[in-house]
Formats: structure tokens, sequence, C-alpha cells
């Protein structure tokens, strides 16, 4: 009897421990500071920005590199952007602007001569200038055959590079490139340190690319605590003045509920906020939320070596049957736009005057009864006594993609057609839809997409056998503006060659394309001066300043 | 003994490369590629194929597993595919984190679990021994990533009490206490489910030596009752223990890679993590294999514990 007595009031105790716990998740002025939060955005500057300070980014995943000839991924992007510098860069328009370099490439002619004046007095962080020659040196490497990196691809059209005199460069191309103007932003190598390193040993010269990078960007390397810090510390002498803050920190946490959590504890000033955590962000009182469109477009992509898929009317009909503006309100909570064509309204490619397949469920039957699919006993589409019916594969983890899974099942089981939403792990997903095994009926998922609007990449049918065409979408005339818009330099008439493929893709719908998401950072209040990039994360931060 | 231990160290061997072919397979045959894992229109098809190449991902899979033995019998554990950098350096830069905690969470588990197991077990049906076994209870089904995010709400954030994560404060010199206020969440969350095994365990093993003839017969002779229970109890009580502390160690790298990543730990469990979902080959064999050789030598050492505790048990 005391036994039970006893077990009676541990049980409650535990219960209670339960009311605190779950009191402890939502507090009721949660909506009142989730409004206000969104309105605010960044704040105005509040006077003059002032010297000193260090500011703590937030980071999820770890560096493994600091030479952007060899990085692949964007936390080791984060850190060079700010150690090094190139001749250009691209601002937050997305359009290239002169950073080392004095002005914009002169092009000749001919489009094959692109020269560049650069400006004096640029410095390493070890005091030696930044002239022509390490320029020379740096996009050498890429043309080098032991060159051992990830980006040889890019510099195909590449010929030569050459020092004119100390403060100019000259590319010569092969053919002309209008993704030339792209390439140019890379980080330039100081040649007095690296020159004597074989290019073949380059990518495992540790000394530099991880214990010691010198670049004559606005922050110099100081010290790096793998899987908990990295600092990086004022360059004095950065050609561009030197930076109002004393110091950037990274600070590394396992995913990004950790992240929140030391935002909200101060702890950290800064970090890119997963849309899943914006609710929560919006009720922490010292952070403000930035948010812009990101360069990228999600997408349902539809496996045209699958009969289901092939007639053109039935990708049509299955765009038609899903109400992407209800996508974007619900899942999304509203922070996208729907999307038309592979292109972001960001680039200067978009064209905007293209087919549309808007949510009307009647029109989508019509044209699946044209295509030869009628209702059977079950309600379920068939022909040829085959049934509508498929997977709808997507990456687990990614709550967003589960979510769209389970509405697409729904709108087109309005319809007839059954489908049955699957989730996997990124690697073994990528594994199974990518060649050569295209085991996949339809999947969600998304492209960031490059600074250059080149669409060979992912709808050329060159490569389906290979490549990122893995829906296996094959087009003559596609192919053939693929094969000549990067011949074309003038951007505007490379502009209307390209809006053509936009609208032949989106006319054809081999994909059904979802949205363009807007991506959010957040703030600590004290930061100011905080320019949002749509897809640089470590966007001038040598304006950054603490109001502390 | 010394025999015995030779004789159990050159055993090791072919079961190491049991395991080592085993893990190799199994790591090999899950889906996905290292490098495929970048999915950047920006990087061509050519550039991709010529990583696959250099990382040697093209050779057959026994070939691979025979290259990577290889290099280990030569002391080289490789390089990491996506770190790029010496995996034995990766690991050297985190074991210490792992040990650490690994050391005062074992610490943690027996100086709250044995006393109670005893206390439980002396006091067998009273109010104390329901409370301790119910706790234990919970203990065992509480998962540890549940524990943890429950004590980091509660004690980070909103009590402010300890940090959110990490081993020490940001950009500060070495300094005990400070350490200690980071090690104090994760090591308790590590602790738990072992902690309540332990409790348990304790608690059985003494019960049944307690009602042994020689505890009368001590009780008999008139000792005070702590000297019968510590001294004539408990070291008979402890043997059982030892085989599952030993069999224990190796649970700890699998309980770490939970509790590490909650707590953003810079440990090997972290890395090991990472190293999975970025099918890392190298770093995942060379923490399996460090896993193997922990569980093997684990066996050894309660083998030997065993002999010294009880000095019947001869080998």
């Amino acid at each position: 009897m005391k036994a039970t007595k006893s077990i009676f009031i541990l049980v409650n105790l535990i219960f209670m421990l339960f009311m605190f716990l779950t009191a402890c998740g939502t507090t009721p002025e949660d909506t009142d500071t989730a409004e206000r939060g969104a309105d605010e955005e960044v704040d105005e500057p509040t006077g003059d920005p002032q010297y000193g300070g260090t500011i703590v980014l937030g980071t999820s995943g770890e560096p493994v590199i600091f030479n952007a000839l060899y990085h692949q991924d964007s936390a080791s992007a984060d850190v060079t952007d700010l150690i090094f510098a190139g001749l250009t860069y691209t601002d937050e328009s997305l359009e290239v602007q002169p950073h080392i370099a004095k002005d914009n490439a002169e092009i000749s002619d001919d489009g094959l001569e692109w020269t560049f004046e650069l400006q004096e007095g640029v410095l390493f962080h070890d005091g030696e200038e930044l002239t022509a020659h390490d320029v020379v040196f740096t996009y050498n490497i890429f043309l080098h055959e032991d060159y051992t990196g990830p980006r040889a691809g890019s510099f195909t059209s590449l010929e030569s590079v050459e020092a004119v005199d100390d403060y100019t460069v000259k590319f010569t191309l092969r053919e002309p490139d209008a993704r030339f103007h792209t390439l140019t932003g890379y980080s330039i190598l100081p040649e007095h340190i690296l020159g004597d390193v074989p290019i073949g040993d380059l990518e495992d010269y540790n000394e530099f690319n991880i214990e010691n990078p010198i670049g004559a960007g606005p922050f110099k390397f100081e010290n790096w605590d793998p899987g908990q810090s990295l600092s990086l510390v004022a360059h004095e002498d950065y050609f561009e003045g030197r930076p109002y803050l004393d110091g950037v920190t990274f600070r590394f946490a396992s995913d990004s509920n950790a992240l929140v959590l030391l935002l909200e504890t101060g702890d950290i000033d800064h970090m890119i906020a997963p849309t899943s955590e914006l609710v929560a962000i919006e009720t922490y009182e010292h952070v403000n939320l930035s948010s812009t469109l990101a360069l990228r477009y999600d997408y349902i992509g539809w496996n045209l070596q699958n009969p289901l898929f092939e007639d053109v009317r039935v990708r049509q009909a299955l765009t038609h049957a899903i109400d992407r503006q209800e996508i974007t309100e619900t899942v999304l909570e509203g922070q996208a736009e729907v999307a038309h064509a592979p292109v972001s309204p960001l680039s200067w490619a978009y064209n905007e005057d293209v087919a549309r397949f808007d949510y009307d469920p009647d029109r989508a039957l019509e044209l699946l009864s044209e295509a030869g699919w009628e209702p059977g006993e079950d309600g379920i589409l068939e022909k040829d006594g085959e049934k509508f019916s498929f997977t709808i594969l997507s990456n687990d983890g990614n709550t967003t993609r589960r979510d769209i899974g389970i509405i697409v099942q729904q709108y087109l089981g309005q319809i007839g057609i059954e489908v049955k939403p699957e989730q996997m792990e990124w690697g073994a997903f990528l594994d199974k839809i990518n060649p050569p095994n295209y085991d996949f009926d339809a999947i969600v998922l998304a492209w960031g997409l490059a600074l250059d609007p080149d669409p060979s990449a992912i709808w050329h049918s060159k490569e389906i056998e290979n490549g990122l065409n893995n829906i296996s979408y094959r087009n003559d005339r596609i192919d053939e503006i693929s094969d000549i818009n990067t011949t074309i330099i003038d951007q505007d008439e490379r502009a209307e060659l390209l809006g053509e493929a936009w609208a032949i893709l989106a006319e054809e719908q081999p994909y059904t394309f979802l949205y363009y998401p807007n991506q959010f950072v957040a703030l600590n209040r004290d930061v100011q001066g905080f320019t949002h990039h749509p897809r640089v994360d470590m966007y001038k931060v040598n304006e950054w300043w603490l109001n502390r | 003994m010394t025999t015995y231990i030779i004789r159990r160290l050159i055993m090791m061997i072919p079961i190491l490369i049991g395991i080592s072919i085993l893990s190799f397979a199994i790591m090999y045959a899950a889906p996905g590629k290292p490098t495929v894992l970048n999915l950047d229109p920006d990087i061509s098809v050519e550039d991709r194929e010529r990583q696959m190449e250099r990382l040697g991902l093209n050779d057959p899979a026994h070939i691979q597993y025979l290259r990577w033995m290889g290099n280990v019998l030569q002391g080289d554990l490789g390089n990491s595919f996506t770190r790029k950098q010496p995996v034995t350096q990766l690991i050297m830069d985190r074991l210490p984190n792992t040990i650490i905690l690994m050391v005062v969470s074992t610490f943690l588990a027996v100086i709250i679990a044995i006393p109670f197991g005893v206390l439980s077990a002396t006091r067998q049906y009273s109010k104390l021994d329901y409370g301790v076994t119910f706790t234990s209870f919970i203990g065992l089904a509480t998962p540890n990533f549940w524990l943890g995010l429950m004590l980091i709400m509660v004690f980070s954030v909103q009590l402010g009490w300890t940090p959110v994560g990490g081993v020490s404060t940001l950009g500060s010199e070495f300094n005990l206490l400070d350490r200690i206020h980071h090690i104090i969440l994760p090591a308790f969350v590590l602790a738990t489910a072992d902690m309540a095994g332990l409790t348990r365990y304790t608690r059985s093993s003494m019960l049944e030596v307690i009602n042994q003839d020689y505890i009368r017969t001590a009780r008999a002779k008139g000792f005070r009752e702590r000297t019968v229970v510590y001294k004539h109890g408990l070291r008979n009580g402890l043997i059982p223990i030892i085989t599952i502390f030993g069999l224990m160690l190796p649970t700890f790298i699998g309980g770490s890679v939970v509790v590490e990543t909650l707590f953003s730990w810079p440990g090997i469990g972290k890395l090991f993590i990472d190293a999975t979902f970025e099918r890392d080959y190298p770093v995942i064999m060379a923490i399996t294999m460090f896993a193997a050789v922990l569980t093997v030598i684990g066996n050894l050492i309660a083998d030997i514990l065993y002999a010294i505790m009880d000095p019947r048990i001869e080998y």
C-alpha cells in the first residue's frame, strides 16, 4: 500500500515536469512578437558606423579547405570569401562588378580577349602586393593538366592568361564565352607563397590550404579549432579600408536546432535561418530577420523514361491539378512565389512571358482524357488496362518536401491518380535517382542556380547519360540553344534566346515548377550594415558594424 | 596469466580482420557514392569523374579494400574524401573530447549507480528500493536525444545555468571550471541509460550474494553490517558487474553519436555521423575499426579484472 502511494507521487511529479516542459515550449505572446518581428526586417543603421567588436556567426557545416580552387561546400566558401579577394564580385542584384580590378573587363570585338586593369596597392595579409602575376598564377592552375580540383570543366574555353604589365592581365579565349563573366571572381592566390608548390600537390598542401591561408580579403585567418570554432581578424591594410569589425568568429553547431538555441541565448549573432525555424526565431526580441528571394527553384521532376509521363498533355494536366499557390501559402507560409519556368526572377535572363498551368482540375481531367486516361471502376484513371499510379520520392529529414509529397497525393487523388509519397536518406536517394539507375517515377527537389543562366547542365540531352538531366528530357531546340547561347556575348541578345528556352520548358513541363522560395538570415539587432545577397552568405562583411 | 593475455591478443587479429571485411562490405553495399553527393550544376561530369578516379573509387571493391588494408598495416588510415585531411589527424583532433566525455560519464554512472544498487538490494522492498527501481526503468526507457533536448531546454535556455553546447567558452583559455560547466549535461545524458542498467544489475547481483551462507557466517561472527555488505558482499557482487562494464565500453561510442550531435560536442561520434552521411569511406572505416578494437579490448579487460576480483578464477 505504501509502495503504491509513493509510486503514485512519483508519477505525479513526472507528470508535472511534463506540464512544465511543454509550457516552456510555447508562450502566449508568441503571435504578437511574430508579427512585429516580420514587419521590422533590418533596422535602419542608427548613427555612424563604428569600429570594433567581434561578431559570432553560427553555422552547422564545418569548412573543409580554405582554397576556392578546391572547395565544393558552402561552409568553406563562406570562409574563403572573407579571406580572399577576386578580380570581380557579383553584387546583390547579381551583376558582375569590379573588385580588385579597376573596372569590368574590356572585351575585344571578337569576344576572345578580356583585359582587366588592376588597382594598385592591393596587399596580401603578409604585406606583399597583389599584382597581375598573382592573377596569372591563379588562373593557370585551372589550366594545368595536373590540376586536381573540381573546376577544370568551367575553364575549357580559356586558352591562356598573361600579364601585360604588373597591373594589367589579359585572358585569351578559344571561342567567345558569355559565361566567362562569372568566372572572373575567383580568389587570387599569392604566387610568392605557392609558386614553388607542384600543381599536382596543391590540393593537399595543408600548410596553406588549412593551416595558414593568405589572401587579400578583408579578414585574416587566425585560428581553427576543429569542431568548435574558427576565428578571423580584420586585415588592417585591406584595399577598400579596414573592416569595421575587429574580427569574425564562426561557431560550429551540429544542426539548425542547436543553432537556434545558440541564437536564443545570444551566443551567436548571425545564422542562415531555415524556414522551419522562423516561427521560433520571430519570437526573439534581440533578433532581426532579413529575407530575400533565393536564387533557386523547387520542382517536381517527372521521369520521362516512365511511359506514364511521356505525353506532354499528361504533364500539363498534372501541373493543372496541383494548387501551387496553396502549397506556397500553407507549407511555406507565404514565403515563396509560384514558379513557371526553370529560371529565377532574379536573373537578367528571366522571361515572364511563358505558359502558365494554374490550378484547374477540370482542365486537368480534359487533358488526361485527350491523352486517353479515363476513370476505371474504382475511380482511378486507366488507359489500356494500366492504372495511373506512381511514387513521389524525396529525401528524408526535409519536412517541406515530405509535406509537398502528401499534398500532391491529395490533389492528384482528387482527379483519380494514385500517388504514394516516400522518403529516403539523401545519399541513397541521389544514388537511386541519378544515372545509371534513373529508378524513380517522380521526385520533389530543388536547384540552387548558378550565376550564369546557361541551361546546358540540366537540360541538354547529352547530360542524360551521365549528367544532371536525370529525368531524361530531350528536345532538339533546347540542345541547340544550350550549345549556342554561351557564344553570344551581348546580354540582351542572349536573354532573348534563353527566353525562348524557358518558354519551351514551361510549355513542355518536364518538371512541375513549384516555387521560388525566400531565404532568411537571422541577425542580432546590434549588427548593422548588413546587405542580404541572394547567393553569397558572407557578402561585404567589411561593411558590417556593431552598435554595442 | 601473461600467456593467456598474449594468446588473447593474438586471437584479436583474425577477429579484427573479419570485422574490417564485414564493415567494408556493408559500407560499400550501402547505396550512395561519395562525390555524387555534390549535385552542383557548376561542376562538370568530367571533373566529377576525375575525382572518382583520384579517390580510387572506380576500382573494384576488393581492390579498394586491399589497398585500404595495405595502408592501414603501414600505419596510414588514408585521407578523408570530403575533408581533405589525414584521417589520423581528424580522429586525433576529436578523440580527446570523446574520451573525456566517456570517462566523466562512466564515472558519473558508477558513483551513482553502484551505491543505489547496493542500497536498493540491502533494503529490498523498501520505499527507497521502489523509488530506485522506478527511476531506473524511466532512465532505461528515456531516449537519450529526448532527455538531452529537455535538459537543454530547461537548464540552458530557460534557466541559463549551463551552455547550450560546445566544449568550452569561445576564445577562452583553458579553465577547469568552464570545462566542467560544459561537460556536465552531456555527460549526465550519456550516463543515464548505463546508470539505470548498472543499478539494476548491481541490485540483482547483490541480492544473490546477500543470501549466501558466507554472508550469514560473517554476520554471525558479529561484523558490523557495513563491513558485511561492503567488504564481503560487494566484492563478490561486483564480479558480474565488471563483465557488463567491460562490454559497456564500446556502447559509449554509439551513445556518443547521439549525445555529441545534440550538444555540438566535437568528438568522434559527431565525426562518424557526418562521415556516414557524406559516405566518407576512410573515416567510416577508421572509426568502425576503433569501436571494434574497443569492444575486443573491453572484453579482454573484463576477463582480466575477473581474475583480479576473484582469485579462484584461473586461466
